[in-house]
């Protein structure tokens, strides 16, 4: 994760996050993967005091984030990989999935007062504005998944003893 | 149009959540050593906020007003929060699973973030319609938003910077964000608070 470990890195070339990951099965060509622990907050400098720490960091949910990947490096289980995903991605993705329904909530809303300015009426129209702002994410997400945007990527195999925070 | 814009400033940089009301302190020190976990976190707390502020006044106005059940509020709240969170995340994973794989890891986290609930506190003392509520709850989120991506590129150059060994880590991290508190009193006395 830290982009900056390495003396050699590129600047030049683009943004990369990097993450851990563990191969637990493979379907043919795919490799399915399990991020390791060591969330953004489980690995910050202050896990060990803080209260969120074992929040987002626990089996079941990390296991609810497999993803997978083209297994082009014949990939065996149980090994560990580095995967990137894209610097522009992550902001992409929380505009599809964010703005879009809070635009659409609040467009609706400030219509609906200005039209009816009824509280009741106001109140009703945000959360269909929400609602059909959810729909539109819906839309644009499977139009990044098609273009395989929001797809991570194989980089390495990971070295003995490597953490996303090394 | 200017006084919802003036309230929407006034919320996220005046009265800021993070420097200026000090709530929301945990993500602000956690997630801020990367950028992109900052700008991920400042979306979804914003998301959420934003649905807790609606679905708070709504509850509070035709259910907790009107039978007089105001001793339940805080209470009332904190459940407010916590389902909107579970239904976030339920939401974005049936939108798109190849977003929740992205953005997941970040909503658990604010079901403990008392930026949100202390806004929603905020919002019910101050007796605000839903319109100038959604609005505040959009522009403090926006505010704490903006804080956590100043630290967050703060905190990036600090990690290739020559830190002396005795400041390194939370010690430098806690006053790069208090120069910025200081910077964000600049704000103090403008727009409509």
């Amino acid at each position: 994760m830290n982009q900056f470990a390495d003396n050699t890195t590129d600047f030049s070339a683009p943004a990369m996050v990097e993450g851990i990951a563990q191969v637990v099965k493979i379907d043919g060509k795919t490799a399915w993967l399990v991020p390791e622990q060591g969330s953004s907050c489980g690995s910050c400098a202050s896990a060990a005091a803080c209260g969120s720490k074992g929040v987002g960091t626990t089996a079941s949910r990390l296991d609810n984030r497999r993803f997978r990947i083209d297994n082009n490096a014949n990939l065996a289980v149980g090994e560990r990989v580095v995967f990137g995903i894209r610097d522009n991605v992550l902001l992409k993705a929380s505009i599809t999935a964010y703005a879009i329904p809070l635009a659409t909530l609040l467009l609706a809303g400030s219509l609906a007062q200005w039209m009816f300015g009824s509280e009741l009426i106001t109140m009703a129209a945000m959360i269909a504005g929400l609602v059909i702002g959810l729909g539109i994410s819906r839309l644009e997400a499977s139009r990044l998944h098609s273009k395989g945007d929001l797809a991570p990527l194989f980089l390495r195999r990971a070295r003995p003893g490597e953490t996303c925070s090394s | 149009m200017k006084e919802y814009l003036l309230l929407m400033f006034s919320a996220a940089l005046v009265n800021n959540v993070i420097l200026g009301r000090f709530l929301g302190l945990c993500p602000a020190m956690g997630v801020t050593t990367r950028l992109d976990a900052a700008v991920g976190m400042g979306m979804a707390t914003t998301f959420v906020m934003t649905v807790a502020a609606l679905a708070g006044w709504t509850v509070n106005t035709f259910l907790l007003a009107p039978f007089e059940l105001g001793y339940l509020r805080t209470i009332t709240f904190i459940l407010i929060i916590a389902s909107t969170v579970q239904f976030t995340e339920m939401v974005v994973k049936k939108v798109s699973p190849s977003l929740f794989q992205l953005l997941g890891i970040y909503l658990p986290l604010i079901t403990t973030n008392c930026a949100v609930l202390g806004i929603a506190l905020l919002l019910v003392d101050a007796k605000m319609s839903i319109l100038t509520s959604v609005l505040f709850a959009i522009g403090s989120a926006m505010g704490f938003s903006l804080v956590l991506v100043i630290f967050a590129g703060l905190r990036e150059r600090l990690a290739v910077m020559d830190v002396p060994r005795l400041f390194a880590g939370p010690p430098i991290a806690f006053i790069v964000i208090s120069l910025l508190a200081l910077a964000f009193m600049g704000f103090s006395g403008m727009g409509a608070s």
